[in-house]
């Protein structure tokens, strides 16, 4: 065999280099993008701020009443306190966790239910498996996000999970388009013909064969359903049919619509800026990485 | 002849999708929908109560009959009365409809526009300053929450601690100042926010297309810029610009409205769902997300049609 | 006068164009000199990436700024300063002076207008003709390319025809307003070897009956024998060999020159897709040796070939050469 074609258990070769020298090209590329990885470093610092209130270093008091009715920002309340005098430091902190349990949970699963579902209908393409799914994306697609999360909610009940339920259900159309299309051009290609030929089963040719060549386009999804879904927090939080238990900015938010008509603007103003400054930070990473994941895409 | 049987075999090939769309609707509100039993007869009551209440409210009867039933209230407009107000479904949405659409349309255009706009200065100053500060700024608007944005504009425009200069709430098309005056700030927050993505989703189109072959055979054949623009440029790239517009009508004039609405308090459709979502409001709740995933699905089989249209290269197989 | 007559029709000296990339500037024209008189055919020979399509295209100004830059050197066409001109004198010598016909017939026509859309709207342009004329004038320049049932053609889009019709239809556009230099990039590469043949043909008869000067950009040295008087062979962005044509078959003094000569089939029964390759890597145009360009792959190479840059110069027969040590 040529050389840089690594043979795997059912001895068939997958093309080693095509994987390996995407990723290290596309590496080296988001190495000298600097937007790239300031948003990187911004989303670390997030991510550190999630974990120590993961393990309980900080943020511990976010629930107690703490301070006064609005007490102004001092030494001891970072950011003032709000409506019944918690303090809005604290929360913000706390928040940052909830925004990336939702943001990673989501985006995870939207990852792997779009990826399985669009590999599979993209391999099968053509077959009544395809027609389905496409169907169902479709369907999906169809619906207003909001009105189908509603309608999810609706159907849930009082499910402490309905939001993530919801937008992964609608989420995960997009993923799924991208793989099936990038299956189909896949599937013509040399090694999965010859894993057919082979007589390898059509489950592991997906799951061993296509699915690791689909990985920069689940990873770059996975950036940006994050995003999604953290935005989508605080609106869905507002409506009423966001997170249940537990603080968020959205609920922060929320909260602030009964503060700012009086001139306390301290809650709103911090929801915001921490929120933006994930979501921003987010944003420059997502778009580094696809500059550096797709060589056809035009920045 | 050969576009009226174009656009029949696309109605036809649309079937299946209103079908998955109404029965999604069905099977989440309807079907799994709350159950109004117990409003209706109070905790302590017996077994023969109950079964006559479900029997009545229809829940005793099969899956496909209830989606038929269903079927018939989307295709007659017939909804029957909300569970809070008691008035007319029909009646409701006549009336806010009409509200939504003069409160979204202009943000919704003026969106599209000046995204347009902005994109195609980006992209021909590319790689230049004009290119980054544009898209930076997009960027900026991306990663705001519309929700933010629309208290701060709130607060900014309408309020004492800012300009003062628009009401915060209500709704009023008397005469065009004061539609003016009512719906400026819910624009511009529209604006702002739909300018982000637009603004982005239009470079890269424009951009795409600008490397195209064609459009070097054109300027090697000295065709001047705007000529170029038109020519080459946008009328290549009609189908995206028109997919993107015809898809964001229906989530826009909803989801939008749904928040902007509210916000400001503005009896449009938006606001109507608002207030059943939080009450639990199923027979206004069914007819919006099933007339809405309707609309959707025939916005789609139009504009496949208008594809025609736009572009030569769309056959009519 | 006297001096403008003498003058040739097309002038390049040191012509210099970079790209900016991510490893920095790249350049891939490197000090291009020659020249053109009128009616003359001129073969430009090398390498895939050696710098053809972007000195082709410079002709017209065309080079993508960004990311290309005319980095130095002068191009003059008929007595006007090509890099100095401005951009509306520009468009109105483009498609009517100069005119360029591309590689790529399947995309290189506008899809969503018809093949008469785009036609008559050059001649409206350039030659100022009414809506009416315009179509009749179209319809004969699709006849004079041979294209079958030309009138129906007028109405259709480019999908609709197939990749030699196109490709006519370019050759159409491109001799529409008489240009006094057509430069004509692989216009046969994308076609299949039947169709190659014949609109090759095509050109050729078009070139002699409107007497205008024609660059002909191709990898295909059999090509370059049947239809130019005089080639120019390219490496990494430099010229390293020009002679007439049959001087340069008959006696090549360039060992790149030599290499392509040798690697073509005796036999020529189907052209060939690509070069024919001669051994050893073309050095990375970012990392470029200090000598001589060639001299990993040259067999005659010598110290002073990795050391000093050979330039071009005459040689004895007429042509030219960038070599120390030429073959005899
Ligand atoms: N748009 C571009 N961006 C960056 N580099 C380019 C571009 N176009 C051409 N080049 C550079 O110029 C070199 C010559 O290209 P070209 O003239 O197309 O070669 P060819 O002889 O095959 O026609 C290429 O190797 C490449 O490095
Ligand atoms: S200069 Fe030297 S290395 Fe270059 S072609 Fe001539 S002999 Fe070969
Ligand atoms: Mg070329």
């Amino acid at each position: 065999m040529t050389a840089g074609m690594a043979r795997n258990g059912d001895g068939v070769a997958v093309p080693a280099t095509r994987r390996t020298s995407l990723w290290q090209t596309a590496l080296a590329k988001f190495a000298r993008d600097r937007a790239g990885l300031v948003g990187l470093t911004v989303v670390a610092l997030y991510l550190l701020v999630a974990i120590g209130v993961w393990f309980g270093w900080w943020a511990t008091e976010w629930a107690d009443i703490t301070g006064a009715k609005w007490a102004p920002v001092s030494a001891q309340h970072w950011f003032g306190t709000n409506i019944i005098g918690q303090d809005i430091f604290q929360r913000g902190l706390y928040s940052t966790a909830t925004a990336f349990e939702v943001g990673l949970v989501v985006a995870v699963l939207v990852v792997v239910l779009g990826g399985l579902l669009g590999a599979t209908s993209g391999f099968l393409a053509g077959s009544w498996v395809d027609e389905i799914v496409l169907w169902t994306m479709g369907v999906v697609d169809a619906v207003p996000f909001y009105l189908m999360v509603a309608a999810i909610a609706f159907a849930l009940a009082d499910y402490p999970y309905a939001m993530h339920v919801a937008m992964i259900s609608t989420f995960w159309t997009t993923t799924g388009r991208f793989v099936r299309g990038e299956v189909i051009k896949l599937r013509g290609l040399e090694f999965v013909e010859a894993a057919r030929a082979l007589g390898v089963g059509q489950a592991a040719i997906v799951l061993r064969h296509v699915l690791p060549n689909t990985l920069h386009i689940l990873l770059v999804q996975m950036t940006l359903c994050f995003v999604d879904a953290i935005k989508a927090e605080v609106v869905l939080s507002f409506l009423g049919l966001g997170v249940k238990d537990g603080m968020s900015w959205g609920l922060m938010i929320s909260e602030s619509t009964l503060e700012f008509l009086a001139g306390h603007f301290n809650n709103l103003v911090a929801a915001s800026l921490l929120m933006f400054g994930l979501v921003y930070a987010f944003n420059m990473f997502a778009d580094a990485l696809q500059d550096a994941l797709d060589p056809k895409r035009v920045a | 002849m050969d576009v009226l049987q174009f656009a029949l075999r696309k109605l036809l090939a649309g079937v299946p999708l209103l079908v998955g769309v109404t029965l999604l609707s069905f099977t989440l509100m309807v079907y799994f929908g709350p159950d109004k039993t117990y409003e209706l007869l109070g905790k302590n009551s017996t077994a023969a109560q109950i079964a006559e209440v479900r029997h009545e409210l229809g829940y005793d009867r099969p899956f496909f009959v209830r989606y038929a039933e269903y079927l018939r209230e989307l295709a007659t407009l017939d909804f029957g009365h909300s569970d809070s107000t008691g008035a007319k479904v029909s009646t409701l949405l006549a009336r806010s409809i009409p509200v939504s659409l003069a409160l979204e349309l202009p943000g919704f255009v003026l969106g599209n526009l000046l995204g347009l706009a902005l994109a195609l200065t980006a992209a021909f100053h590319r790689g230049r300053w004009p290119d980054k500060l544009i898209m930076g700024v997009a960027v900026v608007g991306m990663s705001v929450s519309f929700l933010i944005v629309i208290f701060a504009f709130q607060i900014w425009f309408c309020t004492s601690h800012g300009l003062n200069w628009f009401p915060v709430r209500g709704w009023s098309a008397a005469g065009p100042l004061d539609y003016l005056a009512h719906i400026a700030v819910p624009t511009l927050a529209t604006v702002f926010v739909a300018l982000g993505y637009n603004t982005r989703f239009y470079r890269a189109v424009i951009v795409e297309e600008m490397g195209r072959d064609h459009v070097r055979t054109a300027r090697a054949f000295g065709t001047p810029p705007l000529r170029l623009l038109w020519r080459n440029i946008l009328k290549n790239c009609a189908i995206p610009i028109v997919t993107r517009v015809m898809f964001t009508i229906p989530s826009i004039v909803i989801g939008g409205a749904l928040l902007i609405e509210t916000a400001f308090g503005i009896p449009g459709v938006g606001r109507v769902t608002y207030e059943a979502i939080i009450s639990g409001d199923q027979p206004v709740l069914k007819a919006v997300v099933g007339l809405t995933a309707s609309l959707f699905v025939l916005t789609l089989l139009v504009t496949d049609i208008l594809y025609r249209a736009v572009d030569p290269r769309v056959s009519l197989q | 006068m006297a001096g403008v007559a003498d003058e040739p029709l097309l002038s390049v000296r040191d012509l210099a164009i970079e790209f900016d990339t991510l490893d920095g500037p790249v350049r891939a024209v490197d000090g291009v000199s020659f020249d053109l008189r009128c009616g003359e055919t001129v073969g430009l020979v090398g390498e895939s990436g050696c710098g053809k399509t972007v000195t082709g295209l410079s002709l017209l100004r065309l080079v993508p700024e960004p990311p290309g830059r005319y980095a130095g050197g002068s191009i003059r066409f008929g007595g006007r300063e090509l890099l100095a001109l401005p951009e509306a004198e520009l468009r109105a010598l483009r498609g009517r002076d100069v005119a360029m016909v591309f590689q790529e017939p399947m995309t290189a026509l506008n899809p969503v207008f018809t093949i008469g859309s785009q036609l008559t709207e050059v001649l409206r342009r350039h030659r100022g003709l009414g809506r009416r004329e315009a179509r009749v004038q179209a319809l004969a320049l699709l006849e004079r390319v041979h294209i079958p049932e030309a009138a129906r053609r007028l109405d259709e889009y480019p999908h609709q025809l197939s990749g030699g019709q196109r490709q006519r239809v370019m050759i159409a556009m491109a001799l529409s307003c008489g240009p006094r230099l057509l430069v004509a990039d692989e216009p046969t590469t994308a076609l299949d070897v039947t169709t190659q043949a014949e609109v090759l043909a095509e050109i050729r008869r078009l070139q002699g009956e409107l007497g205008m000067a024609m660059i002909l950009v191709t990898h295909d040295l059999g090509v370059v024998a049947e239809t130019c008087a005089r080639a120019i062979v390219m490496y990494c962005g430099v010229i390293v060999e020009t002679n007439a044509t049959a001087a340069l078959f008959a006696q090549p003094r360039h060992p790149y020159t030599l290499g392509l000569l040798q690697s073509v089939p005796r036999v020529r029964e189907t052209r060939l897709a690509e070069l024919p390759v001669i051994p050893g890597r073309v050095p990375d145009l970012r990392s470029l040796p200090p000598g001589c360009r060639f001299a990993d792959r040259c067999p005659r190479v010598s110290e002073r070939c990795r050391a000093e840059e050979p330039a071009l110069t005459p040689i004895a027969g007429g042509g030219q050469v960038a070599c120390h040590h030429p073959q005899p």
